[in-house]
């Protein structure tokens, strides 16, 4: 069968193609339109789906959409009822955004791919995620918990998956959580208090919170507290999910916490102020996390299962998912390379093969590269066509290693574009990862951000113990740069590029399987600096997606540091000039 | 970047704006000059204003950028990533002094007026890059840089108040300029026998794109003036009836049924 799957319309939207069992294409609509996080209908991640694959859309036996935009209009339709009068803001806009375009997606898909309405499909926002997580994942049983913000009504739900030995799968939902008690949306108002933005500063607030002490946590509890049951409930009195859509947080939240962060103000955590805001950070990430691991710690207890799959947007929490896997009592935790939404585009697609149209399963690479592959040539030529020295290189890992030795920045682009929001080695930035210089200068030169913000290691999995405290199963975890765990302590002060204020590192421990040429890259760095670690951060500037093509990363070096940029066996070296003054000459 | 030494070119010369349109730039610009005073004169407004900008800025750049990854032409490759640079130079300049401007007034700064009763500049305005030939492009270029130059021009005049506002709109008229000056002779360059035609199409489609600017906005004002009606008349009955409900439920896990369907 040949199913599309499809996620889109909230953030991050993607498209998935599966040919009899298995992916063969998939890929997030920023990487192609270019516009970070795009939320459109992703018609060119359908269009390259399409062409790579060498189908038509008369060829597709399905479209699955990722969620239910019915009962989506159900939850939000409640939403206002239920806040009336103080709702009365949100309401226009939210009608106007429902009943204008995503209430009619089905209608919307089939007219766009000129297919009949019969063969769109759409499941529910957390199956997608469940079978995100679990039916890409190496193991045949396992517990499933997927957490984001909110899908239809569900905003948490733990269930199980199963894949038997005559071939048919099963995932079957436990329990959900409602909206609007929601620990995504949680964690969101906590992000936008601090100043960043709501469903792409998240991350921030985890950077941040290793900089301060969880003093305010029992505040935090007064927030989110235990139900009965054991699940949790959020007090409404110190949200407003629906007359501050953008913020989430109250009043009342302020008169707790103090005034929120501007998002123009800087974080200086020298300061009181920079300090309380790194406090709040603590205590939300620490409520965070012991929720979730109490979650997961009943789930195991209840299922037996010794592998737990996570999915949905808070999946992408490393220090939670490493807390998970040390305390909840599963031997392995899967997080799929995409568990936000994008992820769901596949995860549909998959849903349908499996469980809709009980298809046999079949194991799925286990690997995040279904993207668009460069072209290598695009980049001699257009190098020649600039002025600027561009080589096939005979022995380009060992030149390679010998620059990363000399402390030169190197953009690296080969292989097949990653899925999901993590540079996993084809469309990396890499760099010596041995000193707060070379991390300042990538700070200062290429990313332009925040210095609170760590950088990422990546290191081949038989090296990963020598220098990581990786948990039993970490290396797993680690496969997609999904947890956070201690640098050992000896190789701190060596690693220094890599590792968190609080010793920690979001490290990605490689597989030779999985990509070769770059594991040779690591041994040959090894070689030379006596660390086969290196410092990976996604090949993308400020405010910009990651780079897909070639011509993409060409821009992108002559425009901040990278001194060196490979592209499959081609190497271009930037001149011993001023960026500026290159960009003048040419000019 | 210096000046692109194109002033004399006579294929530029042709395409400079007619008495007409000069006269009109000016017309408009005293019309409007109330407006802009009125915009200008409150620094909260001030300050969202040039934040925007900036935004508009850093996007432009970012168009630019993308339009440097698209063309096959080595020369625009290298112009269009020298005007992202200005671009996003710019973006810094607006949002540093937006930030000054907030932090005087201590305020986050979230009310103003529509933006459309605020012409600026607009980047490329959505244009689809990818399907852009670079003669199009730079035609839409020319006018875009006009316009905003002739903005920023008006903007410097009405800013009486705040030097330090005025400098930097003149600062940035001056790239503006310049900006203006290349894709006027690229444009000559690459179509030199269709500038004129290329121009005069790039001019309607942006009134067009003007004109569904104000049709968007004007749509969205009058549904949600309908729908804010519909939310006042007929919702209180079934906002009773979900309040209720939202009372019997209990917080808490809800149990799945066989299939986990609804």
């Amino acid at each position: 069968m040949k199913i599309l799957g499809i996620s889109g319309h909230y953030h991050d939207s993607a498209a998935a193609l599966v040919i009899d069992g298995i992916p063969v294409a998939a890929i997030q609509e920023e990487r192609l339109s270019r516009h970070k996080n795009d939320a459109g209908f992703p018609l060119a991640s359908i269009e390259w789906c399409l062409d790579h694959a060498g189908l038509s859309p008369d060829d597709l036996d399905a479209v699955i959409f990722y969620e239910k935009p019915t009962l989506k209009f159900d939850r939000v339709l409640t939403g206002l009822l239920q806040g009336y009068p103080h709702s009365w803001r949100s309401y226009p806009k939210a009608m106007k955004n429902m009943l204008g375009e995503k209430l009619w997606v089905r209608g919307l898909i089939a007219s766009q791919l000129g297919i009949s309405t019969r063969r769109v499909r759409c499941i529910e926002h957390h199956q997608s995620h469940a079978a995100a997580a679990f039916l890409t994942a190496p193991t045949q049983e396992a517990a499933i918990l997927t957490v984001d913000g909110v899908g239809e009504w569900a905003t948490l739900t733990v269930g199980t998956g199963t894949k038997r030995a005559d071939g048919s799968s099963e995932i079957r939902m436990l329990r959900e959580l409602r909206f609007p008690h929601s620990l995504g949306l949680f964690y969101s108002a906590v992000t936008s208090y601090l100043g960043f933005a709501v469903n792409e500063g998240e991350y921030k607030v985890m950077g941040l919170a290793s900089y301060g002490q969880p003093t305010r946590i029992d505040d935090m509890r007064r927030l989110l507290r235990p139900a009965a049951d054991g699940a949790f409930m959020l007090d409404l009195a110190f949200f407003d999910f629906l007359g501050k859509v953008e913020s989430g947080f109250s009043d009342r939240f302020v008169d707790v916490f103090g005034p929120p962060r501007k998002s123009w103000q800087p974080i200086d955590l020298k300061t009181d102020e920079g300090r309380r805001f790194a406090d709040i950070a603590a205590s939300a990430q620490a409520l965070l996390e012991e929720v979730m691991v109490g979650i997961a710690t009943n789930l195991r207890r209840e299922t037996g299962m010794r592998d737990l799959c996570l999915g949905g947007g808070v999946a992408l929490n490393g220090v939670a998912n490493a807390r998970i896997l040390r305390e909840a009592g599963f031997d392995r935790l899967f997080v799929p390379s995409a568990p936000g939404d994008a992820g769901c585009a596949l995860g549909a697609a998959l849903y349908a093969d499996r469980i809709l149209f009980g298809q046999p399963h079949k194991p799925v690479p286990d690997h995040p590269f279904w993207g668009p592959v460069p072209d290598e040539t695009a980049l001699l030529r257009i190098a020649r066509e600039d002025g600027i020295p561009a080589v096939a290189a005979d022995r380009l890992i060992e030149d390679v290693a010998d620059a990363l030795a000399a402390d030169k920045i190197v953009g690296w682009i080969d292989g097949a574009l990653e899925f999901g929001p993590r540079a996993l080695g084809h469309r990396s930035i890499l760099a010596a990862p041995h000193d707060t210089v070379m991390r300042d200068r990538l700070n200062r030169d290429i990313k332009y951000r925040e210095e609170f913000r760590p950088f990422a290691p990546i290191v081949a999995t038989e090296h990963a113990d020598r220098f990581f405290e990786l948990p039993r199963g970490g290396a797993r975890l680690a496969r997609f740069m999904s947890g956070v765990v201690p640098v050992r302590p000896e190789w701190r002060s060596r690693l220094a590029a890599i590792t968190h204020v609080d010793g920690t590192a979001r490290v990605q421990v490689l597989d030779r399987e999985m990509e070769p040429r770059l594991h040779a890259l690591l041994e040959a760095y090894g070689k030379r600096a006596g660390v086969p670690v290196l410092l990976n951060t996604s090949f993308n500037l400020a405010g910009e997606p990651i780079v897909n093509t070639v011509s993409e990363a060409y821009s992108t070096f002559r425009r901040c540091g990278i001194d060196l940029l490979v592209a499959g066996n081609v190497c271009v070296t930037k001149p011993r000039l001023a960026r500026a003054q290159i960009l003048e000459n040419v000019a | 970047m210096g000046a692109s030494g194109l002033q004399d070119d006579p294929r530029r010369e042709a395409a400079r704006p007619s008495r007409g349109a000069a006269y009109f730039g000016d017309f408009f610009g005293m019309i409007l000059w109330p407006v802009h005073r009125l915009i200008w004169a409150d620094p909260q407004r001030r300050a969202r204003k040039l934040l925007e900008f900036a935004e508009v800025e850093a996007s432009g750049g970012r168009d630019l950028v993308r339009a440097a990854e698209l063309t096959d032409d080595p020369v625009l490759r290298a112009r269009y990533l020298v005007h992202a640079r200005d671009e996003a130079r710019h973006a810094d300049m607006f949002r540093a002094r937006g930030r000054a401007l907030r932090k005087e007034t201590a305020s986050e700064g979230k009310e103003g007026l529509a933006d459309w009763m605020a012409p600026g500049e607009r980047g490329m305005e959505g244009l689809d890059l990818a399907r852009e030939k670079d003669a199009d492009l730079l035609a839409f270029l020319y006018l875009s840089e006009s316009a905003a130059a002739r903005d920023f021009a008006r903007y410097a005049r009405v800013i009486d108040k705040d030097p330090a506002t005025r400098i930097l709109f003149q600062r940035i008229l001056h790239d503006e300029d310049e900006h203006k000056n290349y894709a006027r002779g690229e444009l000559g360059r690459i179509a030199p026998h269709r500038a004129r035609r290329l121009l005069w199409w790039a001019r309607l489609r942006r009134l067009w794109k003007a004109y569904l600017r104000f049709a968007t906005a004007f749509a969205g004002v009058m549904a949600g003036v309908v729908l804010t009606l519909q939310y006042f008349l007929l919702l209180p009955p079934f906002a009773w009836l979900a309040k209720r409900n939202a009372r019997r439920e209990k917080p808490g896990w809800v149990t799945l049924g066989e299939g986990s369907e609804r």
